[in-house]
């Protein structure tokens, strides 16, 4: 340490009056945000809204037009991440940079290595990093490699890595995104950790519990401007979210309790095959989904919710049991026959959902092309195309730039995915599959989505969703089914049941027996 | 409708980006001219200048007048000349461009053509005209080169969609496959030219006439002068494509119907492509195989269909160039590959893949052939030039992108806001 001058400043980092423009579109427009010493200072804003070009403008990836950076109260130039690195500025990614096949030390030591008469001495790095993962509670296997050790871990590997760096300035990119809800409990409380060692923290989320939580200040951007910095305590989530999305919403979904009818999806005994490995990613998963009820799959990503999915639908061939979706074995039907009573929103929209180089009536029509609506003796009927799209886009409030002929790749992340929405719901299908149907969407958009799918169980609609965001499970569906390693291992009311209740099943720390389940 | 206003259109923009490249390549064309004419002492300046203006307009070249200085004006043998060699590059350009909307790059065209081209002589000059219509013959040789090609075209379309193997790298087999197999096919046939005498590396012309006669009891083969005691079991060959009226247009050229077959094709492409549910499922294949198989579309089925669609285009160069029956086939050159496959290619570049546009392009690659040609003719420049033109054509119509944002730049701006998603890193 060194020692303590005068303080010029309260502030370790202060961003001022900060503008970044890009062509067409300010970025940035003129935001503050000053980073006390040893606070958890929380960055909220919806997609779009800047933290992210701010988080580049301080790492030196992108200089601004106006506005200064100091440090300490001393106005530094960062023209590159080394500048940043030399001011002691580290981050954790949101997709971790580490090599798979190194150690943990390797991964935390690389690019700041010791040498001995230019062999790597490795010896006082084990030292530090031990001393470092017991001062703040961070425990890693340090022989272990990166490819056999938990996403949890690894992201304290990211944090030993700024830590060894001696990085007083952490910034955190969305961390909780990949982590269980025992995981997340447990970066809280290593984060509070630092803060209280004295590490000054930048928390980058759109995540309203968790900033409550843990964060000491938070300053909302809102499409590139600064709406304002408060103290956490004065403030609650419904505010923020009002702050972040520029009017009231509705945080929880309103909904009635479900009132299930007949049986429309019966899943029985269904295996999907791996890519990766000998063993099913799906295995002897049965269930049913009624209709009038919202049937949510949840767990950790990579359980098998995606190959499920893809053998439901038909992309992937299964290899095992049976599948009836309205009382017809679908089991081995080709995609276009399952979409006779079936609509799917898919995972990735921009490898499934939607040709971007089309335009947004091209898409509208994706399943649709060939009914006698839309052709006449193979030839497309453009007119009844257009009016065809332009009442899904009226209805559903998709916004683009040129309505229907609009090339689909130019609309913003939110609106594609209603352009998919609409779609997927006018089909009007007795099954709607919905799948991370707010993955990156923003409140307002997210909000929508909710109540469209809610709406849709109202009408009668059996609703299958899978969702890696446990607030969009706990609130959304009237039954959960938690997958683990490509199985079933417990059935939910979301009513009687806590996300921590939920995180025990996921990581596959516990497991009901299957009677229990199938009952 | 002012400039301003249409440079907004899309369409407007790419034929103009198309325009400029076309332009700089024949400037680049004039400056070699130049430059090599500066540089040899037997070049005087008239010939230079004479060189400029046949690059651009050797095509209505009329000859020299008493003075030894240029003429020029429409000149129907030339004009006929451009079409008639135009033909094949239009549907070698077709071709590339079919494929190309399904995400495919078919480089495949010249395996494709030697197979329209072996199937349709071998056609053409087999069946009896004695016994079958020689409109018939043509019909057959003319369909039968086609689904040749469409054959040929499946081969790396079915790699592609069972086994995922890369097109191009099948394609390229598949070319010299094809080389090697039509050259071995004639080599063995009896399709040689026997009748006269020494050509003996040629094949017959489809409207050459052959009779099949036995002479003392031996069979053997003639043309139209029979030998004495003869007796003719058949005939064959005396098949061409109809000049529909063309020759009179463009008299002492060789063009012929088989020009306003191609322009057909490429119109029939067009709709296909933009106005029926076949040209949807195909682009959709081609812009997002994932996003149209999730959609239903056979996405494996529309890759085959869209090669072999692409396989008959190329086919069909070959068959419609052989059946105009003037042109003669040396077989043993095609060991190599046929140029006209490969400038398929450009053809289809510069036309940015839209069949109309196919037509002009491929119509413009015959003009500087025809202009290279008069250059060597009228000059003591050699024809390479237009290569080079050709050169930098295509190099540019991979800038053409660029070309295109530049003429549209003022519009960019002001509507990029919306993408709000883009503007992280």
């Amino acid at each position: 340490m060194e020692e303590v001058r005068p303080e010029t400043s309260e502030y370790v980092i202060e961003m001022n009056h900060i503008t970044k423009e890009f062509p067409g579109i300010i970025a940035n427009d003129d935001i503050t945000l000053q980073l006390k010493k040893g606070e958890i200072h929380a960055l909220l804003g919806e997609n779009g809204a800047g933290k992210s070009t701010l988080m580049s403008v301080l790492f030196g990836l992108y200089k601004p037009e106006k506005g200064e950076i100091r440090k300490n109260g001393k106005v530094v130039q960062i023209n590159d991440p080394n500048d940043a690195t030399a001011l002691q500025i580290g981050m954790v990614h949101q997709h971790f940079k580490l090599i798979d096949v190194f150690t943990v030390l390797d991964n935390i030591i690389l690019g700041a290595e010791d040498t001995k008469a230019g062999f790597l001495s490795k010896k006082a790095a084990r030292k530090k990093v031990s001393e470092l993962s017991e001062k703040y509670g961070l425990k890693v296997d340090l022989d272990a490699k990166i490819e056999d050790i938990t996403v949890g871990m690894q992201q304290r590997v990211e944090i030993l890595k700024m830590l060894y760096r001696d990085n007083e300035i952490l910034i955190f990119d969305e961390p909780t995104a990949v982590l269980t809800p025992q995981e997340i409990d447990e970066l809280m409380q290593i984060m509070k950790n630092l803060a209280a060692e004295g590490k000054s923290i930048l928390f980058i989320s759109h995540k309203l519990n968790e900033i409550m939580q843990v964060s000491d200040r938070v300053t909302v951007l809102r499409k590139g401007k600064h709406i304002g910095t408060v103290n956490t305590a004065d403030t609650d989530k419904q505010s923020l979210s009002n702050m972040m999305v520029g009017r009231p919403v509705q945080l929880e979904v309103q909904k009635e309790s479900a009132n299930p009818g007949e049986v429309i999806l019966d899943i029985s005994h269904f295996c999907v095959p791996s890519k990766l490995h000998s063993r099913n990613a799906v295995n002897d998963v049965s269930f049913q989904v009624r209709e009038g009820e919202i049937v949510c799959i949840a767990g950790i990503d990579g359980n098998g919710q995606t190959d499920f999915i893809y053998g439901l639908t038909g992309i992937e061939k299964s290899n095992g049991g049976t599948v009836t979706l309205c009382g017809q074995d679908i089991t081995h039907l080709s995609i276009k026959n399952r979409g006779n009573n079936m609509s799917h929103i898919p995972e990735d929209r921009h490898k499934h959902g939607l040709v971007l180089d089309f335009t947004l009536e091209q898409n509208m029509v994706l399943q649709r092309f060939m009914e006698p609506e839309f052709q006449k003796g193979q030839f497309i009927r453009f007119a009844e195309v257009r009016s065809y799209a332009e009442r899904l886009i009226e209805q559903f409030d998709v916004r683009s730039g040129q309505g229907p002929v609009t090339k689909v790749r130019s609309m913003s992340g939110g609106n594609q995915q209603k352009a998919i929405v609409a779609r997927e719901l006018d089909r009007d299908k007795k099954l709607i599959i919905a799948v991370q149907p707010t993955r990156g969407l923003d409140v307002g958009a997210i909000e929508y989505i909710h109540k469209q799918l809610v709406k849709e169980r109202d009408k009668g609609k059996a609703v299958l969703l899978v969702s890696l965001e446990l607030d969009e499970v706990m609130n959304l569906s009237d039954r959960i089914l938690v997958m683990y390693e490509g199985e079933i291992v417990g059935e939910f009311n979301p009513k009687q049941t806590t996300i921590q209740e939920l995180g025990l099943y996921m990581t596959g720390a516990k497991r009901q027996d299957r009677k229990e389940v199938e009952a | 409708m002012n400039i301003k206003s249409l440079l907004q259109r899309d369409s407007v923009r790419t034929v103009f980006a198309s325009l400029i490249a076309i332009l700089v390549g024949l400037l680049a064309g004039t400056v070699v001219v130049v430059v090599v004419g500066l540089l040899n002492p037997s070049i005087s300046s008239n010939i230079i200048w004479d060189g400029v203006r046949l690059i651009f307009l050797g095509v209505f070249n009329t000859g020299r007048d008493a003075a030894g200085a240029l003429t020029f004006g429409f000149n129907p043998t030339f004009f006929g000349n451009m079409l008639f060699r135009a033909m094949p590059l239009i549907l070698t350009g077709l071709s590339v461009a079919i494929a190309y909307k399904t995400g495919l790059f078919n480089i495949g065209a010249p395996g494709q053509y030697l197979a329209g081209i072996c199937t349709t002589l071998f056609l053409a000059l087999s069946i009896p005209t004695s016994s079958v219509p020689a409109w018939l013959v043509w019909i057959i040789a003319f369909f039968g080169g086609m689904i040749a090609g469409a054959l040929w075209g499946c081969i790396p379309g079915l790699l592609k969609s069972l086994l995922n193997i890369n097109e191009v790298i099948a394609c390229i087999m598949t070319n010299w496959l094809a080389a090697s197999l039509v050259t071995w096919v004639f080599d063995i046939s009896n399709l040689k030219n026997m009748l006269e005498g020494t050509k003996t590396g040629y094949i017959y012309k489809t409207s050459s006439i052959i009779n099949d006669i036995i002479v003392d009891g031996t069979r053997t083969i003639s043309g139209t002068n029979l030998p004495a005691g003869a007796e003719v079991v058949s005939t064959r060959g005396g098949v061409a494509t109809d000049k529909m009226g063309l020759d009179r247009l463009f008299s002492g050229s060789q063009v012929n119907g088989g020009i306003l077959i191609a322009i057909l094709l490429a119109i029939i492409f067009y709709i296909i492509m933009e106005k029926t549910t076949l040209g949807y499922q195909l682009k959709a294949c081609g812009s997002n195989r994932h996003a149209a198989k999730y959609a239903g579309i056979k996405d494996k089925r529309n890759i085959v269909l869209s090669m072999a669609l692409a396989g008959a285009m190329a086919g069909a160069a070959g068959s419609l160039y052989a059946l105009s029956g003037n042109t003669e086939f040396f077989w043993t050159t095609y060991q190599s590959l046929p140029a006209v496959g490969f400038t398929g290619i450009a053809v289809a570049l510069l036309a940015v893949n839209n069949p109309i546009g196919v037509i002009f392009t491929g119509t413009f690659m015959s003009f500087l052939n025809i202009n290279g040609q008069q250059l060597t003719k009228m000059t003591s420049y050699n024809e390479y030039i237009t290569d080079v033109i050709i050169a930098v054509i295509v190099y540019l119509s991979a800038f053409m992108l660029m070309f295109k944002m530049w003429l549209g730049r003022k519009r960019k701006i002001s509507v990029s806001p919306v993408r709000e998603g883009e503007v992280k890193k």
